[in-house]
């Protein structure tokens, strides 16, 4: 992004703007670009690949009636809240209230600025990029508490106050397992720490170690805490509290929230990709730098859709956790063991500085065991049921 | 350290000059968590409840009233609606009690119908209990795996009878129709079917840590309080107590058949849990296969309905019959004048006793578990109202 | 101190066994044939020919062979049948001037044509009532008043044979209790 404003500006098209202007509005045009032609749609179609995905699940078909197999679902879903009434409660913090979904939605977008599309396509590479996103992703905490309190509604409030001691306790342990990475890699930007890892998996940082290894999980389980999904989605648990701290909200603003989550997905698969899982690094087929981009975003945008579907289905598989013992897991078993890697992982940066390539190989071979043997039990289950198959994902 | 359960002094209001006040909140009729219009009216600390104390009586219709006004047959299709989850139990209570109040004799081939439909819809109604127990706690698939399962015993209960959820099979004197050609078969393979897909389900979610770690040691009730308390059914047998109609005041054909009663045993979680009063059913389900297929073997041929008159005037006095329903013992009884019309009649049913039990267990739990509880005690609305 | 660590341990493992193995089960779902059955347009056929024949949907009569014996009016509990049956003076005919079921009330238990000699009353695989009015849900089968039917040894009229032997066919599912003749059933092989 830098690269290319610089690019423009030598050639002189911008010559009568001053150098800082030119950023911010190349900035911000860019960041409107992702906004509103990527993250909004990704965000609404994630809605209705999970539908989908967790229909097919449950041994049903999920909707697939709006459009060609369904895909513009979540168009008339978004144009439904869109014209619903708008209603604020008599006895709300009319103020808070509606000022809510937009602090949420703010902690969430701002996110986009740091996530590595690909090689050049990134809005800003802060030299701080991964401490940025955590920094930022927190601001959701704040319009969660706000939209609990404002709503006048003691299932609300205790939906809010649930999420924000949640939020809160688990940047703990995510913390504590983006360490291990930075000294690895010995960087904070982003796009730094995708350029020391490589295309091959042994390259990546999660097989770097076994402390890494287990940090990754740890990471996963954190983030998918901060982003209030099941196995943790208690501050939102349908069954308890009718919808949490969203009861009481309605259309648009409903909206908000409701991308928010399903955006958050995204962030914390990019996050995990970015990390742990080599980012957009591909294998050097092509010197043509848009083919090459084109390249690093797909595998980029393939990985991290990946993960945002591990995520639906264990949001179908598991059941939820009670507020007590998430505390629990979150104290006493993530955050020493998230400590136990760091060190690990201190330790381990001193011994081996560039990482060791034995074990880096062996780590690669007990990653596909455990994929293999997942698999294994997959076929066991399918042999067991004795169920009638249909491999096409259209039903 | 464990992931189960929970042990914390509770901060007394006003320690350390920090005053709270106790909160209190409605768990409306309209929840999509209380089985049923139920509403709870619940008084919490923080997320530590103090009292959940319920309150009932929105789904009343009058059924018993309306028994004094159709008459012994025709309140027959009404006897579905007192608890339309396990709706031939329902049924076999009715048709039992006015059969003892007229000194009837079902068929032996009628019982063995009887036997047949009911232990289904103890299949079926057990797997809906199930599976809205793990939608509350969290998991939302093996809901819908437990109801593809019931649909397909819906399915075979509709050739039986015409109806998915109210039957209307029994008569007084038997049942209504025999078993159509090709069912047995046709419930066997089901059964066959079904057996391993119990075992899948448990892999999926009942050992899971998550989910044990929600049900084991929470809101434990002894054999001594389930007794005092009136609990029934899987209940009952989940705090210890071997108690099962079937076995210990056996009605219909159920001497003839063996089947084991399973009890909690504290082997995750303790004894009277609400994971015990989970797998408790469970285990339920297994018994009731191996039920259906000693039925299936040994039926006699014959007449499936004794000779009743249409105008029924049984002899005045009462009666009253206990059925092992899926929720437990329960009673009915009917006062019978000498008329075309019973003077009353009166169900006990095992949810009603148990809501009266809510209130003790549930001081000190936590806000998400007054929703586990309430669903491992399987509570249907329509039975506690009636 | 040892077993403490132990027990620390095994929770983390049991939790990531359980996880994997649940996560195993919902994968296998994944290339499984989904169960619905996406009615009403992408059925294989109408669903209402695949309903088993005991199916207790909406009431039909068939007035040809309903004989005025009004068992299925006096069994209904919800009096949702109502007929005017009346003897002519002059040709001492038994006529039937009005059969009204109103299906709004119908609770589809099956009463009625349980006690019905002929199967005129009987239950179809219909379920799709729904409509706008309520009068519409009044099933009125009298058009112009008719004459009862009156059952005979062996019927000989042959627009009334099928119809009669469908309505037989319709009772005969009952069970009839014992002395009855035809009613021994068969046990079907386990």
């Amino acid at each position: 992004m830098q690269e290319f404003l610089d690019g423009l500006i030598a050639q002189g098209y911008l010559a009568a703007v001053p150098a800082e202007i030119v950023y911010a509005l190349g900035i911000v045009v860019a960041a409107a670009i992702v906004i509103f032609g990527f993250v909004l749609v990704v965000a609404g179609v994630t809605t209705f690949i999970e539908r989908r995905v967790w229909a097919r699940i449950q041994s049903r078909v999920g909707p697939n009636r709006v459009g060609p197999q369904g895909t513009l679902q979540w168009l008339a879903d978004g144009i439904k809240l869109l014209m619903k009434e708008d209603l604020i409660p008599a006895a709300a913090d009319p103020r808070l209230f509606k000022l809510a979904p937009y602090v949420v939605t703010m902690g969430f977008v701002a996110a986009f600025v740091v996530v590595p599309f690909s090689g050049a396509l990134v809005v800003a590479d802060l030299n701080v990029g991964i401490l940025y996103l955590t920094a930022v992703t927190s601001l959701v905490v704040v319009g969660i508490l706000m939209a609990g309190w404002a709503s006048n509604n003691k299932w609300s409030l205790i939906g809010g106050i649930r999420a924000a001691a949640q939020i809160i306790s688990y940047e703990i342990p995510a913390a504590l397992s983006i360490f291990p990475i930075v000294l690895i890699a010995g960087t904070l930007s982003m796009q730094g720490i995708i350029r020391q890892q490589g295309w091959f998996p042994t390259d990546w940082f999660v097989f770097h170690s076994p402390f890494t290894f287990m940090a990754f999980f740890i990471l996963f389980t954190a983030l998918l805490a901060e982003g209030n999904r099941t196995p943790f989605d208690l501050p939102e648990a349908e069954s308890e509290l009718v919808a949490g701290f969203v009861t009481e909200y309605t259309g648009s603003r409903y909206l908000f929230f409701f991308l928010v989550e399903w955006g958050n997905l995204y962030i914390i698969s990019a996050v995990l990709v970015t990390l742990y899982l080599g980012g957009w690094q591909v294998p050097p087929i092509t010197d043509h730098p848009v083919l090459r981009n084109l390249l690093q975003f797909l595998t980029f945008f393939l990985k991290s859709y990946l993960g945002v579907v591990i995520a639906m289905w264990i949001r179908a598989t598991l059941p939820r956790i009670r507020v007590d013992q998430l505390m629990t897991t979150c104290w006493k078993y993530l955050v020493p063991l998230a400590f136990f890697n760091f060190l690990g992982t201190a330790v381990w940066v001193v011994i081996w500085p560039q990482g060791s390539r034995v074990v880096e190989y062996l780590m690669t071979a007990l990653g596909f065991g455990v994929l293999a043997y997942f698999f294994h039990r997959v076929a066991f289950h399918l042999r067991r049921s004795r169920a009638e198959l249909l491999l096409s994902p259209f039903a | 350290m464990s992931l189960a359960g929970f042990e914390v002094e509770v901060e007394q209001v006003g320690r350390n000059g920090l005053e709270t006040e106790e909160m209190t909140l409605n768990m409306g009729p309209q929840h999509p968590s209380t089985h049923g219009v139920l509403r709870f009216v619940v008084k919490a600390d923080g997320e530590v409840m103090r009292e959940a104390i319920p309150d009932v009586g929105y789904l009343h219709r009058s059924i018993e009233k309306i028994a004094e006004k159709v008459g012994y047959h025709g309140f027959m299709p009404y006897t579905d609606r007192v608890d339309y989850v396990a709706a031939m139990f329902c049924n076999q209570g009715w048709a039992m009690v006015c059969e003892k109040l007229a000194g009837i004799e079902v068929p032996k081939r009628g019982e063995y119908c009887r036997v047949i439909a009911a232990e289904f819809n103890r299949i079926a109604s057990h797997l809906l209990s199930i599976g809205t127990m793990v939608l509350d706690i969290g998991a939302i698939t093996p809901f819908f795996h437990a109801f593809r399962e019931r649909e397909k015993i819906n399915d075979l209960l509709e050739e039986l009878c015409g109806a998915r959820l109210t039957y209307n099979y029994m008569r007084i004197g038997g049942v209504a129709w025999d078993l159509p050609p090709g069912f047995v078969e046709k419930a066997s393979a089901f059964l066959d079917r079904f057996e391993p897909l119990i075992d899948e389900y448990n892999d999926l979610i009942s050992l899971n840590k998550i989910y044990v770690g929600r049900c084991a040691n929470v809101a434990v009730i002894s054999a001594e309080d389930a007794i005092n308390y009136n609990l029934v059914g899987p209940n009952l047998r989940a705090s210890g107590v071997r108690y099962d109609v079937r076995r210990d005041e056996p009605y219909s054909v159920y001497p003839e058949i063996e089947f084991d009663v399973p009890v909690g045993t504290g082997e995750i979680g303790c004894v009277g849990d609400s994971f015990a009063r989970y797998w408790v059913r469970i285990q339920e389900i297994r018994e009731s296969i191996k039920i259906l297929r000693q039925c299936f073997k040994q039926m006699p041929d014959g007449p499936v309905i004794a000779k009743v008159p249409r105008k029924f005037k049984p002899p005045a006095g009462d009666a009253y019959v206990r059925v092992e329903s899926a929720r437990g013992d329960m009673g009915w009884y009917a006062v019978s004048d000498g008329t075309e019309y019973p003077y009353r009649c009166k169900v006990r049913t095992g949810s009603f006793a148990a809501m009266s039990i809510i209130d003790k267990v549930s001081r000190g739990l936590m806000l998400a578990d007054l929703v586990t509880v309430i669903a491992s005690l399987d509570i249907v609305a329509p039975e506690v109202d009636r | 101190m040892a077993t403490i660590l132990a027990g620390y341990l095994r929770n983390i493992f049991e939790a990531a066994a359980t996880t994997f193995e649940g996560m195993a089960v919902t994968c296998s779902h994944f290339i499984r044939k989904p169960v619905t059955v996406q009615y009403p347009d992408r059925t294989d056929m109408r669903v209402q020919d695949t309903l088993p024949y005991r199916y207790r949907g909406i009431l039909e009569v068939d007035l040809e062979i309903c004989t005025g014996c009004l068992a299925c009016e006096r069994a209904c509990p919800i009096d949702c049948i109502v007929i005017d049956a009346v003897k002519d003076k002059q040709t001492k005919a038994m006529m039937l001037h009005r059969f009204d079921i109103d299906i709004a009330k119908c609770m589809f238990c099956g009463l009625c044509s349980e006690p019905c000699p002929t199967g005129a009353i009987h239950h179809t695989p219909e379920f799709e009532g729904a409509d706008y009015s309520l009068e519409s849900l009044v099933r009125r089968f009298v058009k112009e008043p008719v004459a009862a039917y009156k059952p005979k040894k062996v019927e000989d009229d042959p627009a009334i044979v099928p119809i009669l032997e469908r309505g037989m066919r319709y009772i005969d599912e009952f069970a009839a209790p014992e002395g009855k003749p035809g009613e021994e059933r068969k046990t079907e092989a386990a």
